[in-house]
Formats: structure tokens, C-alpha cells, sequence
């Protein structure tokens, strides 16, 4: 059931309908029964994925909670006799016994998701080494279908586990409830990854009726669709038509549908994301943010602050604090500062993380060598932006260059944009190698002719689809800037009259009927990281 | 926290720790910051600071980073 599809709408109306009809203790009953629906419909076949999940998180949470609260009765009589390293052993040991607990469900469900996800891109490269090494021995490569949003529930459920091991939350008693969080239909397909302490409050205890949350949750979600359809879309077209035959276009080409397939991935992801939010705000849940206008960002950080922005959460809460806080990566620092002087040894701790959670953020996109050559590269770009940021800053004093004006911001901006489109070209190329002949093509084969002789018109949109993808992609545009200004534009459209509030709905539904792209039956193509 | 104050001047020269109040909120700290401060603050405080301990309320401001350091001193 695609959210772009007639079927999610009716489903979507229905369930909100019943949600609000159902008495309020028994709401998130409704809202669980609206998930097992959806997920009927969608692949009910991998529903023993998703119950393994819920089934082991519960009992492993259930037990955690349960260790907390005797461990701290005890230490709280056993406290006034001990001492300052007595305490600390004490801690250390509580630690090492939730662990136990902590890690083989962390390994159970990591388990579940590499070996479906990734046990067939393994299997394939150690054949190779097989055959390069003249062993008579071939592995089997498995490859299974992916349930439905498995890298997202995985992550998310994950995520709650160690927040209880945290004791960050209380663990949910009723496993129902605790399903309802991991299967929250909105979000389930492409996220946002949410947190259990922003959500379960929310969903748990059933939300009033607002007129407010229902009218801007179906605004969100019309935005969301014009993005899909009108944009995401319609510019897959012309980024289809080039990649699939990379060796037939020259640089200009290339460069122009990459900056498209930035174009695509954003809609068809904040898109996707923007009826999730929607859909969900219309029974009164607020999903967490996942997108802050990502391609106005002045360097490569501030763009992974905006993009992907509960994943990179994730991976921060849960993966680089962890490690760059651990022991050994202290160790690495006091060490990398009598080696490698102050300034490089104090960043050890922060860039040796950071580059494994590149690596991580790009296998988290798929089984490739190309996903993980973009995790590379980011993760280089990252490194190299902290270890010159100081002396660039120098250097631009020194050269007299102003970096307070708009000018120098346009620049960083548009600096930041080509090297996340030569990201983007990494994982939407049909291998690595194909990418880099891609870029090698971009750099030497250049014709700027074909942006003024008609020629673009040859890649499957014609002159007046060309011109609704611009003027789309320029309303986008103007909202993200003016977002970036502090405006919010649900609240803003509001406060006008109501004939103008109108033109702007009709206007909006009209779009999205008469310029929406829509394959056979009325079908949009599917999301993007919904694969993911 | 005069100690205190002098750290975190050491990290981030351009932030008013004295008047901002948000500063993991407001993005003013990043990820980085709060590592290489926790860094600094373990091997001044002679205390360990875990992952745990990393949530924006600890860092939102000097006093909360420096009740975070009392405490842990007082565990």
C-alpha cells in the first residue's frame, strides 16, 4: 500500500475515522489494528521478522528494567558503607551483568537485519576471493526479499533497547503497546527512526480530536505528494534516461541529470517523509523532524545535520559517543597528542569515529561497494573539512576575504552542493566504477550547448513538463528559503482569509491531479529508501 | 568554574558560555565540541563521563555541565 496510492488514502481516512470514534483508553488499540492492516497489505509475509523483533526487545527490556530496579534498592542500603572505589566496582559490575543482557539482543536483531540485508553481497565477494585464490569451493548466495522497513524498525527498536540499558526510559509492560511503537504505520516504511521517550507518550494515551492537527497533518501531506509526484517523479525521467546509459551522454548531460537526481531524492524522501509526518499528525502524534532544507547547507556536516537528520541522530547517540568516549579511543587521544602535537591528537577521538560511522551510514543504504565507497567519501570529506577548518579560517583573515557577507555564504553553499552531488552520482551509478567514469566524463567532456539547443528536451520530458519540473523545483525552492528565514507556512497560510487559504488548497490538489506522474492504474513509482 | 569557564573558552573561543543557555539546543555545540570537552573535563575533574551522561540538558549550559562534574564527583 504506497502512500501515493488511492488505497492509502481511503485506508488513512478510515482509520483516523475509527481512531477518533473509539473510546480514549482503547485508542492506541485502534491505532495497532490500523499497523496490522497496513502491514497485511504491504507483506505480510515477513511478519515473523517483525514479531522476533518485538518478542525479544520486550523480553529483554522486561529483564532490564526489572535488573534496575533491584540494583538499586540494594545499592541504595549497600551505599553509606561504601567508599569511592567500591562504588565505582559496583557500577562497573551492574554494567557488565546488563550487558549481558544488552548485547545478544543487540546481536539477535542486528543479526536478523545483516543476514537478510547483507549475507548475499558477503557471500558473492568471498567467491570471488574463492576464485581468485583457485578454490574448487563456491558459496551459496542467498538473496531474500527485504521486509518492509526493516533497517528503519530494526534501528528504531535497537534504539529503545539501549535507552533502557541507559535507563534513559522505563520499559513498556505491554508488549501491544511496545508493538504499536515498533509498527507505527506512518513511519514504519521509510521512518523518521523515532525515539520511545518523544513517542510512546503520544501514542499510548490517546489523542484529542483537533480540528488544527487534522487540517495541517492533510497540508503536510499534500506538500509531501506534490513533491513525490510533480517533482521526485517527473525528474526521475530525465535521470533514468542518462544513467542507464552513462556511456552515450557527454559531461553536460550528466552533470545536469546528477543535479536533477539531487533534486529527485529529495522530493521522493521528504516527500515520502512529509506524509508520514502528515498522516501521523492527523491522530494527534508529532514524528520527529527529518529534514531541514538540506541543499542550503554551508559545509558537509551542517548537510548531515539536515539530512537523514534521525539517522545521523541515531548514529551519534548510539554509535560515535559510545566509541569516541570509550577507553580506547581516550587512550588514542592522549596518545595521538604527544605523537601528533595538541591540535591532531585532540581530534583523534572525534575523527577515527566518525569515519566508521560513514562507513556504517553507507552500508546502512544497501549491500554495495558503492554505498560504501560513499560512506568513504563522506567520511573523508568530514575528516578533511575538521582538520583544515582552522587553517582555512587563517588563511581567508590573511587574504583579506570577507566571510560575514551573503556572497561568501552563496559560495559555501553552492561549494556544499557539488560535492553532495558527486556523492549522489557514488550510489544512484550503477557500480563505483560506472561512478567514477561518470565524474572522469563530467570533467572532460563538457558541451554547454546542449542546455540552450533543445537537446535536454531529448531525454524523455518535453518542453512543458520540463517547464512544470522547473517551476515546481523553483516553488520548492522558495519555501525552503523561506522556511530558512524563520517562516513556517502552515501557520502563516492560516492566518490569511478564507478565500485565499481555498485558492491555495485547490490550487495545490489541482497540481498534484493534473501535473502528478502517474504510471499505469494511476500508480506512482515507488519511494526510494522504502528499498532501504 | 572559573576552571570551567576557561575549558570550554579554550574550545570554542566564539561562544558566550556565560549567557547562552541552549547551547546543545541551539546547535551553538556540536557533537564534536561535546567530545573533545568531555575529554578535557575527565582528565581535569579526574571523573568518567559515559555515553549515558551525554544528553542536551548536561550541556545546555556552563552550570549544567559543571553540576554534571559534581556529581559524578560526588558518585
Amino acid at each position: 500500500m504506497a502512500f501515493t496510492s488511492m488505497q492509502f488514502v481511503v485506508f488513512l481516512l478510515f482509520a483516523v475515522a475509527v481512531y477518533y470514534l473509539t473510546p480514549k483508553r482503547y485508542r492506541w488499540v485502534t491505532l495497532l489494528v490500523a499497523n496490522a492492516v497496513f502491514y497485511y497489505f504491504t507483506g505480510i509475509k515477513y511478519f515473523v521478522y517483525i514479531l522476533c523483533t518485538t518478542a525479544s526487545t520486550y523480553i529483554a527490556t522486561r529483564k532490564l528494567g526489572d535488573m534496575a530496579a533491584k540494583n538499586k534498592t540494594a545499592y541504595q542500603a549497600a551505599k553509606a558503607d561504601l567508599d569511592k572505589e567500591a562504588k565505582k566496582a559496583w557500577k562497573a559490575d551492574f554494567t557488565k551483568k546488563k550487558r549481558g543482557v544488552l548485547i545478544p539482543t543487540l546481536l539477535f536483531n542486528f543479526g536478523i537485519l545483516a543476514v537478510l540485508k547483507y549475507s548475499g553481497f558477503v557471500s558473492e565477494n568471498l567467491n570471488h576471493l574463492l576464485e581468485a585464490l583457485s578454490a574448487p569451493v563456491q558459496l551459496p548466495v542467498p538473496h531474500f526479499l527485504l521486509p518492509l522497513g526493516i533497517s528503519f524498525y530494526t534501528f528504531q527498536t535497537m534504539g529503545y533497547l539501549i535507552d533502557v540499558y541507559r535507563e534513559k526510559v522505563v520499559p513498556e509492560k505491554n508488549i501491544g503497546k511496545l508493538a504499536l511503537f515498533i509498527t507505527f504505520f506512518p513511519s514504519i516504511v521509510q521512518g523518521p527512526i523515532g525515539r520511545f521517550g518523544q513517542l510512546a507518550k503520544q501514542l499510548f494515551e490517546g489523542n484529542d480530536f483537533s480540528y488544527d492537527n487534522v487540517k495541517y497533518g492533510v497540508q503536510l501531506m499534500l506538500w509531501g505528494a506534490f513533491q513525490k509526484l510533480v517533482i521526485a517523479d517527473r525528474a526521475a525521467v530525465i535521470v533514468n534516461a542518462v544513467y542507464d546509459a552513462p556511456d552515450v551522454y557527454g559531461g553536460t548531460y550528466i552533470a545536469v541529470a546528477s543535479l536533477i537526481y539531487c533534486l529527485q531524492l529529495y522530493g521522493d524522501f521528504a516527500g515520502g517523509i512529509n506524509i508520514a509526518t502528515g498522516a501521523a499528525q492527523m491522530f494527534g502524534v508529532t514524528l520527529e523532524k527529518n529534514f531541514e532544507r538540506p541543499y542550503l547547507a554551508t559545509s558537509i556536516p551542517d548537510f548531515w545535520r539536515r539530512w537523514h537528520i534521525t539517522l545521523g541522530a541515531w548514529f551519534r547517540d548510539y554509535v560515535f559517543y559510545p566509541l569516541s568516549l570509550s577507553k580506547f579511543f581516550m587512550k588514542v587521544g592522549k596518545k595521538g597528542r604527544q605523537i601528533l602535537g595538541n591540535y591532531i591528537g585532540k581530534l583523534l577521538p572525534v575523527l577515527i569515529p566518525q569515519f566508521i560511522i560513514f562507513f556504517l551510514i553507507g552500508i546502512w543504504h544497501g549491500a554495495e561497494w558503492k554505498y560504501i565507497a560513499f560512506g568513504f567519501y563522506n567520511g573523508t570529506l568530514i575528516v578533511l573539512g575538521i582538520l583544515f577548518e582552522q587553517p582555512l579560517q587563517n588563511l581567508a583573515k590573511k587574504l583579506h576575504i570577507r566571510t560575514d557577507c551573503f556572497s561568501w555564504h552563496l559560495f559555501r553553499i553552492l561549494r556544499t552542493l557539488i560535492l553532495v552531488t558527486l556523492g549522489k552520482i557514488i550510489t544512484r551509478a550503477d557500480g563505483f566504477g560506472v561512478s567514477l567514469y561518470m565524474m572522469h566524463t563530467m570533467a572532460a567532456d563538457w558541451n554547454t550547448d546542449i542546455l540552450f539547443d533543445g537537446s535536454l528536451l531529448q531525454l524523455g520530458l518535453d518542453g512543458k513538463d520540463m517547464m512544470v519540473l522547473l517551476l515546481a523545483a523553483l516553488v520548492q525552492l522558495a519555501v525552503s528559503i523561506l522556511q530558512e528565514c524563520g517562516i513556517r507556512m502552515r501557520e502563516t497560510l492560516a492566518k490569511q482569509n478564507l478565500y485565499f487559504r481555498w485558492v491555495i488548497y485547490l490550487c495545490a490538489v489541482f497540481a498534484l491531479i493534473i501535473f502528478g506522474m502517474y504510471g499505469l492504474n494511476y500508480n506512482a513509482a515507488d519511494f526510494i529508501y522504502r528499498g532501504f | 568554574m572559573e576552571t570551567l569557564l576557561k575549558i570550554l573558552a579554550e574550545i570554542r573561543p566564539d561562544v558566550d558560555f556565560e549567557e547562552n543557555k541552549e547551547l546543545v539546543d541551539s546547535g551553538e555545540l556540536d557533537s564534536f565540541d561535546v567530545v573533545t570537552l568531555v575529554g578535557e573535563l575527565c582528565e581535569e575533574y579526574d571523573i568518567e563521563i559515559g555515553a549515558d551522561d551525554i544528553v542536551p540538558e548536561n550541556f545546555n549550559s556552563a552550570e549544567a555541565i559543571m553540576a554534571l562534574v559534581t556529581r559524578l564527583q560526588e558518585e
